[in-house]
């Protein structure tokens, strides 16, 4: 036991390395900032937690913190589930033998290869609320026409059903785009032992009990791991809110994510220190949602290999 | 899974589905081959009025393509390798070996990918430029050989599924920990090593950021960086950037379909490990 | 075995490929050794990228003492790099930019007040010789920061056939405009529009401001006066537009241009009959007329005028906003640096220069004296719309966003609040958006002066 004791570590030190090398310093830096004036060109000077009262200040009022807070959790809340959903779903289905495979497989992976700046474009025309083919499809349903982009409505927020405004149209990209994770699933599909199906085959199991008692069970420590990433990369996103809205999370502040408010504030307004306390604030609120989800996961991820 | 028989409606349900997803993308290659003044007057349009085969030869010609390409693959394949060692085994450490604090020390891995990197960036590049880094490919490659929070976590869920007994039967055959990693873990998670091959190999094929960060020379440069010369304010190329997009998404549809052939592997073998 | 091998063989392959192209590649532009390099950065990219390029290529032939290498970094990405330059203590040696973020770094001492560049007496020189709105670009605190290179003037371009149809002239005043907004637009069956006569924007309420004859800050006593009586008034004008047509259709007629964003020209496509935009869209017109005249069609004519005022209003006025020159402070070839400003901007003698480069890029000249030149003025007789563009740069109420720390805030913070009472059927007052938006600015505005300056 004490070999294997003194091994552990040594299996981890590449990353421990990178850690102490790459990772430590700059969390301790920012950190630091986040208690400091700091406009990245003149030396930061400490001013206490006089950003963090202005947040919470901004929180209380109702100013950008707050609508970005609430536009962040919307949107999370929606992309996370709704992908994983979809993915496994799709992972499912693609390992029937169907002709064609290679290609569905392909198919539901390339979104989320495209670059996010030809994909912004595409999704502008087809959500464009006159002419697009979302809208006009929507229409043959009954369903009135939205916004999209420009929309200042929450589709899923009861004054609103089905009016889709900016958040929901990035919502509708991020699913898009997330057959990144289907990979994940085909991938742990690929790793479930055939004589479990077997066994269950003998027990006279059908289809849909075979998903529940052998697939679902044996995904789920995936399922847990995109639920946990997928939950810190939709706080996180970026690159497509800023693009759809060059920056200014229109309409009205509606699509303004807490990535973005925190990007304009550190480079824009050369406000570092607020920026930081903003970027620590969100990496408690992910921390104790993290911490959630693991606790969580004993009742449902099952585990075959050793957990403790 | 039901490997015979698939429902009718299954199958439709399915083609649905990848009619919806393939829509955009269909539409994207098409958009690539219209001339620029149908995208200005009508983007709508399904069809290109005029199939202008051009477009991609004119995307190719406004930048040095070959050396882009040439920077992207080895950035790649060096970011690659990079994670695929480094990832494997430290998530090795991190899944099926016990050891003091080791969950703490997990903890803290998961911790790391909590801050948004904007507030990192500049303390990270300081540090890179220490290490004699800067203005290198290597500032990209060398932190992949110190593992990927992300992979690691990943890799760590493939390997907790991987029964116990197999490790310890092979601990009574006298196999060290090295030999379990290498000849047992491994070789049982192909399909997990590869998708994180594919997903790193895709993040560096798309990686703007970094590169610009890091490096100073553009010559240097990866063809990410190309693509993003299309995106101007003030001008109307919207059909070369298409175009530029297919060819970059190209690459990746090959890397793909060799990919998920691991896969199906998976599906067809791992029966006999038991 | 055999297929995941193959997935390794292909890395493989890449791999060697790519060690072998490399050898093959690698003949790095020299820098001749006698010469000294000036490191460019510069936010150009796409089609004006090669201008940009053949501009660089085009100093480097023209004398032997220094060797631009340009690094193009479009979008926000310049800024990125920057701050990591210089907390790293390695910036490039000259910046061309063109948000309005001089000042937020010449008051962190990030930038060298171009009189260290350059002589006192070029300097003074440098200022007469700039059309005013350049010079204000400039200009932060009384000391020259920046050179612009290029003017971004707006003004109304118009549907010149779609006018003739109706009997109409080009607006002078703005209650004309009014009349050809309500009498051209055109809606379908549904009564959702096909065609607008005009539609404000409302991140051009600092056009509209000027041109009603507001001013959207007061230098001297350093107030944020967003909120004063013209601009609430110009505002107001342009939600008259939500108000007859309704929020949903002016936000689904403008998400309908911005569906190429900032890209592509909606006069072209006939959805309008006056659109306000700048000089760039006059190459768009240009290249769709002569598209026309290729297939055999009737060509559609389009004209530039001023921006038409209200009564009380301010003439031949608008927002303006410019590219830039600065040496960041720390910069390695300085001479260098001032030589290659000169040769693109025209100043010092290169005024035939400068009428090329901006006769090749579609760039409005920062100087009449660039303008005066004989060939640039052959250039405006081809182009008649351009022309119109150049004539304005030079009037003195062609404004840019305030020279002061904190201008992107203050631009934003405007555009937001324009926004709201453009898109938003709910929202508050003209007034008190404006009012609030200029507590929130002032208060940004006063938090920058705190931050102590770097002594130089």
């Amino acid at each position: 036991m004490f070999r294997r004791a003194t091994l552990g570590p040594l299996f981890i030190s590449p990353w421990l390395v990178g850690f102490v090398l790459l990772v430590a310093f700059p969390f301790a830096a920012s950190l630091y900032w986040s208690f400091c004036h700091y406009d990245l060109l003149s030396p930061p000077r400490f001013v206490g937690l006089e950003n963090y009262r202005r947040i919470a200040q901004e929180a209380v009022t109702g100013g950008r913190f707050g609508q970005a807070l609430w536009n962040t959790g919307y949107f999370a809340l929606l992309s996370v589930p709704l992908s994983i959903f979809l993915g496994v779903t799709l992972a499912v289905m693609l390992t029937w033998k169907i002709r064609g495979q290679a290609m569905y497989r392909s198919l539901f992976f390339l979104p989320s290869v495209v670059p996010v700046v030809a994909a912004s474009v595409l999704w502008m025309w087809l959500l464009d609320p006159r002419d697009g083919i979302v809208n006009e499809s929507l229409g043959w349903l009954g369903i009135s026409q939205s916004l999209w982009f420009k929309g200042a409505t929450e589709a899923v927020v009861p004054p609103g059903w089905f009016d889709f405004g900016s958040k929901d149209a990035l919502v509708l990209m991020a699913v898009w785009a997330s057959g990144n994770m289907m990979v994940i699933y085909l991938a742990a599909i690929g790793d479930i032992p055939t004589q479990l199906y077997e066994a269950a085959e003998l027990d006279g199991a059908g289809p849909l009990r075979r998903f529940l008692h052998v697939t679902l069970p044996m995904l789920s420590p995936v399922i847990f791991f995109n639920l946990v990433m997928g939950v810190i990369q939709s706080v996180q996103a970026f690159t497509q809110v800023y693009l759809v809205s060059e920056g200014t999370g229109e309409p009205a502040g509606w699509s303004l994510m807490l990535s973005l408010h925190l990007f304009l504030a550190a480079f824009q307004d050369l406000d570092m220190g607020y920026a930081s306390a903003m970027a620590w604030l969100l990496f408690v609120v992910l921390l104790g949602a993290t911490i959630f989800l693991f606790r969580t996961a004993r009742h449902w991820v099952h585990y075959q290999g050793i957990m403790r | 899974m039901s490997r015979r028989n698939v429902h009718p409606l299954a199958h439709l349900a399915l083609m649905t589905a990848t009619a919806l997803f393939a829509f955009p993308l269909v539409w994207m290659v098409l958009s690539s081959l219209k001339p620029a003044n149908q995208l200005t007057e009508d983007p709508y349009a399904f069809w290109p009025t005029r199939w202008q085969w051009s477009n991609y030869p004119q995307a190719l010609s406004s930048l040095p393509y070959l050396r882009y390409l040439r920077n992207s693959l080895i950035l790649c394949t060096g970011s690659v390798i990079g994670s695929v060692t480094s990832c494997a085994v430290v998530a090795y450490g991190f899944s099926r070996l016990r050891w003091r604090g080791r969950d703490a020390v997990f903890g803290v891995l998961i911790a790391t990918m909590l801050l948004p990197w904007h507030v990192t960036m500049i303390p990270r590049f300081l540090l890179l430029r220490e290490l004699g880094l800067y203005n290198s490919l290597a500032a990209l490659i060398v932190p992949t050989f110190l593992g990927d929070a992300f992979f690691i976590f990943l890799l760590r869920q493939f390997f907790l599924t991987i029964p116990d007994e197999l490790s310890e039967a092979a601990r009574l055959d006298g196999l060290g920990e090295w030999g379990i990693f290498t000849r047992i873990i491994v070789p049982l998670s192909k399909p997990a090593l590869a998708t994180v091959a594919l997903f790193q190999f895709i993040a560096s094929w798309n990686d703007f950021n970094g590169p610009l960060l890091y490096l100073s020379d553009p010559q240097k440069f990866p063809l990410a960086y190309g693509l993003e010369q299309f995106v101007s304010s003030y001008s109307d190329q919207t059909h070369l950037l298409l175009a530029a997009a297919v060819m970059f998404t190209l690459p990746m549809v090959v890397l793909f379909l060799l990919a998920q052939q691991t896969f199906l592997k998976g599906i067809a073998t791992t029966g006999i490990k038991g | 075995m055999t297929r995941h091998s193959a997935v390794f063989a292909f890395a493989l392959l890449l791999f060697l490929g790519g060690l072998l192209i490399w050898d093959r590649l690698d003949v790095r532009a020299q820098i001749p050794a006698e010469r000294r390099e000036v490191v460019f950065w510069h936010f150009w990219g796409g089609a004006d990228r090669a201008i940009v390029e053949e501009v660089v290529a085009r100093f480097n032939r023209s004398q032997d003492d220094h060797f631009v290498r340009a690094i193009a970094m479009p979008g926000n990405n310049l800024d990125l790099k920057l701050f990591l330059a210089i907390s790293g203590g390695a910036p490039p040696d000259l910046i061309n930019q063109d948000d309005p973020i001089m000042a937020d770094w010449a008051s962190r001492g990030a930038l060298l007040p171009l009189d260290e560049v350059a002589s006192q007496e070029d300097i003074s020189d440098l200022q007469h010789w700039l059309v005013p709105a350049a010079r204000q670009l400039g200009t932060y605190e009384g000391s020259m920061y920046a050179l612009c290179n290029g003017l971004d003037i707006r003004a109304l371009y118009y549907n010149k056939s779609v006018l003739d149809e109706y009997g109409l002239a080009p607006p002078t005043r703005l209650d004309e405009l009014d009349n050809i907004a309500f009498t051209t637009s055109t809606f379908d069956a549904d009564g959702n529009p096909q065609r607008f006569g005009y539609l404000p924007d409302p991140r051009r309420l600092w056009a509209w401001g000027t041109v009603f004859g507001g001013d959207f800050y007061d230098e001297p006593a350093q107030r944020v006066t967003a909120d004063s009586e013209p601009i609430v008034r110009g505002l107001q004008w342009m939600t008259s537009y939500r108000r007859r047509y309704g929020a949903d259709a002016v936000a689904a007629f403008r998400q309908g241009d911005q569906s190429l964003p900032g890209k592509s020209f909606p006069l072209l496509s006939g959805r309008y009959t006056t659109v306000m935009d700048g000089q760039w869209r006059v190459r768009d017109i240009v290249r769709s007329q002569a598209e026309q005249r290729q297939r055999g069609e009737p060509v559609t004519e389009f004209g530039v005028c001023p921006l038409p005022p209200p009564e009380g209003g301010q003439q031949r006025a608008g927002w303006v906003n410019g590219n830039f020159f600065v040496v960041p402070r720390g910069a390695q070839n300085q001479g260098g640096a001032w030589q290659f400003m000169k040769f693109w901007s025209g100043f010092g003698g290169f005024e035939d220069e400068a009428a090329q480069t901006c006769r090749a890029g579609g760039w409005i000249p920062v100087s009449t004296r660039v303008v005066n030149r004989p060939a640039f003025q052959a250039f405006l007789r081809e182009q008649p719309l351009f022309a119109q563009f150049v004539e304005l740069a030079a009037s003195p109420h062609q404004v840019p966003t305030p020279v002061v720390p904190g201008a992107p805030f203050f631009q934003r913070t405007i555009n937001e609040a324009a926004s709201k009472a453009m898109y938003v059927d709910a929202a508050p007052s003209v007034s008190t958006l404006l009012q609030e938006a200029t507590r929130t600015i002032q208060i940004q505005l006063d938090a920058q002066k705190e931050t102590p300056l770097v002594a130089p």
